[in-house]
């Protein structure tokens, strides 16, 4: 931890630093003239990313400008409740939101938020000479309107791979151990039959060994929506069954028998996959959500798993945190015959892109003041050292940068991954109604989990649910 | 009452404080552990302490701030409603007020409602009704203190009116007969001899207050966040800091106790009191 | 008696706030429960919908189930706190060294925030980092993984609300047993009474209000606990600790449908006024009519 914060003291001051840099500070400081004085209020759940904004880039933005940064970090609930109720109620608290890739459509069906492309244009002004909208990567695509207006400044991006200990996988026991017991040289998965044998085989290696491994992570919580999120977002793809099963094209049918197929074979094939997968992994993976699945992987106590992008530095790099650095291996998850194709084709995916944006809502009192500072943290020149921190990016030219090269060397990869792979795995679907459906299901889904139901009865029931409650909603007609 | 065995009771205690404690050890127990060793099989044992947990949380001046504001707000407000209750609770117990044991019951009713639903309408008072000039209620510390008041004023009214109902009503009669005002009252007959459940009162009241989430998550924002919403910003998406969560509240203990301290004598004051009066 | 005016004024502060803080969100939340309003549905606004949020409830499976969970973890909880906290206080009364010390201990676990006390007990049950799951299976080879096992987490939700709430009773009855005067006890040692008579004829109705004040504060808490549980299981497994509080929450909150979590709301608390007006009726009113004054 203060590693960290000796980093990012050193981030700080090398910021600072920039902001005295002759030519920028121009614009920077006669840009922040009019607004001397003001305070913009921003909210963000308490990541690494959001942390790094508050402490160092919030800072060095106020330095610049004379613009005071107020950042609220919360919990990820209370960012989405009390930004929608700010929007909603055209309060003005917030002069910048954090807008979750999943949380965009609802915020554009409601008209929140404002639209960034028009209002530099209509305020050139306030146009900073570092911001350049064409060096975002792909991921920014999200958060454009219908005519391809920006509305939110992506900052932080990642992607949902496959972790492996490389270690476990490459130690000559290990190799001749499963060759012998498989006929087949261990590497990782490819297909959801390797991935269940090689859970299978690591369980089994650690209970003959007396160890405490087993063969894959679940993020499997019984009562927190994490559960169904790497189901729908992680697993079903893999298996073909996309955007959770729903088809909007077709009056958003869920169940097969309108068109749907949330309930499909492939996607009652993809549950009981996911749900055996739980005899291989480690007893908490039922109270895991996205971050215990991340600490089981760094404890070592399994030998794969999905695990979030945001987590793969920290885990493979960071030995305050972790006990497998150096071990980690990141690969592209496992998928069923055909679905890769799919995706190279761009007609499907095969895991989940997340991350998030700042934007602006029309309630804000200090547009100007905030979309400075969103250009100001979209410069290219803070890139580096926030990726370092939050391994997070969001510009192309970041890649290049040699602190995250060096990085990426250290997690095996995972930033090349991103880059070249990215355009395999996909944000969430378009919906505007993401948590509402969510809570209307996941509660079956959970009964899943513990027992209670069958896959195929949950994913039947889900399914019904699914549409009475895009009825109640008027999505459905 | 019983024989009273000296002896007996202390063995009875500290059996009783081991099972209190425990999970209190066991959150200290976390607290002095990095993040790493928490992965090692568990142990009640603490080999080595990990102070950067305490140290990271008492020099980040967010922290500090959010420690100050909940002591104001749990203070004040314990103090408020105390008053508040006192007063309350005398009029309901001495006067005839048409209608008073329905105020008395409708009191409680504040407490019962669940919070969640309630959460939309005082957002919109604390951020559009209750706005002077460039003033917001919204994301202060009086907004949280009157705020409080909604689910402690019940609890102590309901507390202290048993309290004031057992004072014998012959006492302030005795005290009017010489005199004495309403207040004099007050302060020199029902005060002294009400002191054990005030100081009850004002403990829970400022416990409640100063545990509270819900409301303090929702109502404020940078400047009047309180400790307890502190401690749910550790849980995030890219690994709960349970270490440094656990310091955290290790450390709200502090006041916490001293708080209790203060207070806590007045209960022994009271039961002296009431053995010289017996 | 003194002027009613005085006594009015005396309880005017209290009035006020009440009614500014309690009562105006109360009248919205009744206005909201009869509208269909969610922000993200396909049609955001407000529509008046008359009783159809309340008439949905009656259907809502997972409505009754949290309210049945709810009803049972209180009587659970809040019997043994009562129990417990009873005996506790009447401990206190005695005299033995280091009192002062061993009841600032047993008040401990009351000024930890219920966000960090479900956290501490959840650090102790998740398997490879608690300490519970690890020693019962190596002990007694126990399988202990509240996660999965619906019984397991709701003993444990209420182990925990009773180790968490056990000194508030302790303390509001040990006030009141302070504050009480001695001579009813005096006389019924002269009457003659044993132990048990005293107890029921002479401690038991004077301590009744302050037990009736526990009992209602700790029953309407545990209606309205939220963030304990959420630490602790997030509401699962399945369904087994989504007591009301919480799925009200979920409704009002990730689900944003605001009007039928208003109408859910009033209804709980409608629920919970008739459940503590019984109490209140059986307890208080019964007994006096017995007793002639």
């Amino acid at each position: 931890m203060s590693g960290l914060k000796r980093m990012m003291l050193g981030a700080l001051a090398a910021g600072l630093m920039a902001g005295v840099t002759p030519a920028k500070a121009d614009f920077w400081a006669d840009a922040g003239k009019e607004f001397s004085g003001v305070t913009i209020r921003g909210i963000s759940e308490s990541t690494p990313p959001s942390n790094y904004v508050k402490n160092v880039l919030g800072p060095a933005f106020t330095k610049a400008t004379g613009i005071n940064v107020e950042f609220e970090a919360t919990s990820w609930d209370q960012m989405y409740d009390k930004a929608i109720k700010d929007m909603e109620a055209n309060t003005g608290i917030y002069d910048f939101v954090y807008i979750e890739q999943d949380a965009v459509y609802g915020y554009l069906s409601r008209d929140f938020l404002v639209d960034l492309t028009k209002f530099i244009a209509e305020n050139p002004k306030l146009k900073a000479p570092d911001y350049d909208p064409a060096n975002f990567t792909t991921f920014a695509n999200y958060f454009k309107g219908k005519d391809g207006d920006l509305f939110g400044v992506p900052m932080e991006a990642f992607i949902k791979v496959y972790l492996y200990r490389k270690d476990l996988f490459e130690d000559p026991a290990v190799k001749a151990a499963f060759k012998a017991k498989y006929n087949r040289d261990l590497a990782p998965a490819k297909n959801h039959a390797e991935y269940t044998e090689i859970a299978d085989f690591f369980t089994q290696w650690g209970k003959d060994k007396g160890i405490e491994l087993w063969g894959s992570t679940v993020q499997a919580n019984t009562g927190h929506p994490a559960s169904w999120y790497e189901y729908v977002e992680s697993v079903a793809p893999t298996f073909g069954v996309y955007n959770w099963g729903i088809d909007p094209a077709n009056n958003f049918a869920a169940t097969v028998e309108h068109g749907g197929k949330m309930n499909s074979p492939e996607a009652k094939a993809a549950l009981q996959f996911w749900l055996d997968l739980l005899k291989n992994a480690p007893p908490e993976s039922t109270a895991s959500t996205w971050d215990e699945v991340a600490a089981t992987f760094a404890a070592g106590r399994a030998a794969q798993g999905l695990v979030y992008g945001e987590n793969a530095a920290w885990i493979a790099t960071d030995d305050s945190k972790s006990k497998v650095v150096g071990k980690v291996g990141v690969a592209l998850p496992p998928v069923e015959p055909g679905v890769m194709e799919a995706a190279e084709a761009g007609t499907g995916y095969i895991g989940y892109y997340d991350g998030g944006a700042f934007g602006i809502p029309h309630s804000s009192k200090n547009k100007g003041a905030a979309a400075l500072f969103l250009e100001y943290i979209a410069q290219p020149s803070v890139q580096a050292d926030w990726a370092v921190a939050g391994s997070r990016i969001t510009l192309q030219s970041t890649y290049d940068d040699p602190k995250v090269k060096a990085q990426d060397a250290k997690t095996d990869g995972y930033y090349t991954l991103m880059r070249d792979q990215g355009k395999l795995f996909a944000g969430a679907p378009a919906y505007p109604f993401h948590n509402q459906l969510r809570e209307a299901v996941a509660p079956i889904f959970w009964q899943a989990i513990s027992g209670e139901l069958s896959a195929s009865d949950a994913l039947d029931q889900m399914a019904t649910t699914a549409e009475a409650e895009l009825t109640k909603l008027g999505y459905r007609k | 009452m019983t024989r009273n065995r000296p002896g007996l009771s202390l063995l009875f205690w500290l059996v009783a404080s081991l099972v209190t404690l425990f999970p209190i050890y066991w959150m200290f127990v976390v607290s002095a552990r990095s993040r790493v060793e928490l992965f090692s099989a568990p142990s009640f044992l603490i080999k080595s302490f990990f102070s950067e947990n305490y140290l990271n949380t008492i020099h980040d001046p967010t922290y500090q701030k959010y420690m100050l504001n909940s002591i104001v707000i749990a203070t004040s407000n314990a103090l408020l409603v105390t008053v508040l209750a006192l007063l309350a609770c005398y009029a309901l117990s001495r006067y005839k007020l048409s209608g008073k044991e329905n105020i008395f019951f409708w009191t409680i009713t504040n407490r019962m409602a669940p919070p969640a639903a309630f959460l939309l309408p005082l957002f919109l008072l604390y951020t559009q009704v209750f706005v002077v000039g460039d003033w917001k209620m919204f994301d202060t510390r009086i907004g949280l203190i009157l705020l409080y008041c909604v689910f402690n004023l019940p609890f102590a009214i309901w507390t202290l009116r048993g309290v004031i109902d057992a004072i014998p009503r012959e006492l302030d009669e005795a005290a009017f007969v010489d005199g004495a005002s309403t207040w004099q009252v007050l302060i020199h007959v029902i005060l002294p001899l009400a002191r054990p459940g005030l100081a009850v009162t004002a403990i829970l009241c400022w416990v409640f207050a100063w545990n509270e989430y819900l409301f303090a998550a929702t109502l404020t924002s940078v400047n009047a966040r309180t400790i307890t919403t502190g401690l749910a910003e550790f849980v995030t998406v890219t690994g709960t800091n349970w270490g440094q969560m656990a310091a955290t509240a290790m450390l709200t203990l502090i006041p916490a106790v001293a708080f209790l301290a203060l207070v806590q004598k007045h209960i022994v004051a009271g039961l002296t009191f009431g053995a010289v009066k017996g | 008696m003194q002027s009613q005016t005085l006594g009015w004024l005396l309880l005017a502060p209290t009035l006020l706030i009440l009614a500014v803080f309690g009562l105006t969100p109360f009248l919205y939340v009744l206005v909201v429960s009869f509208f269909d309003w969610n922000s993200f549905a396909a049609d955001p606004t407000m529509r008046f919908s008359g009783l159809s949020n309340y008439r949905h409830l009656v259907f809502d499976k997972g409505f009754l189930m949290a309210l049945w969970n709810t009803f049972k973890f209180g009587v659970f909880a809040v019997v043994s706190q009562i129990v417990l906290g009873y005996f506790l206080a009447q401990l206190f009364m005695k005299d033995f060294p280091l009192k002062g010390f061993f009841r600032t201990i047993h008040t401990l676990p009351l000024m930890i925030a219920p966000v960090a006390v479900g956290a501490t007990w959840r650090l102790m049950t998740v398997p490879g980092l608690g300490p519970i799951p690890y020693y019962l299976n190596q002990w007694f080879g126990y399988e202990f993984l509240i996660s999965r096992f619906a019984g397991q987490a709701f003993m444990t939700a209420v182990i925990m609300d009773i180790w968490h709430w056990t000194p508030l009773v302790t303390l509001t009855l040990l006030a009141a047993l302070s504050s009480m005067p001695k001579e009813p006890f005096e006389q019924a040692q002269i009457d003659g009474a044993n132990r048990y008579q005293t107890f029921w004829y002479v401690t038991l109705p004077m301590l009744k209000p302050a037990i009736l004040s526990a009992l209602f504060i700790r029953l309407m808490d545990a209606m309205r606990t939220v963030d304990e549980i959420w630490m602790l299981t997030g509401g699962g497994p399945g369904s087994a600790t989504r007591f009301i509080g919480l799925y009200i929450w979920r409704i009002v909150f990730p689900k944003t449908d605001y009007g039928y979590g208003s109408a859910m709301s009033l209804i709980t608390l409608y629920l919970t006024i008739v459940l503590c007006w019984l109490l209140y009726a059986g307890l208080v009113a019964r007994r006096d009519l017995r007793k002639p004054e």
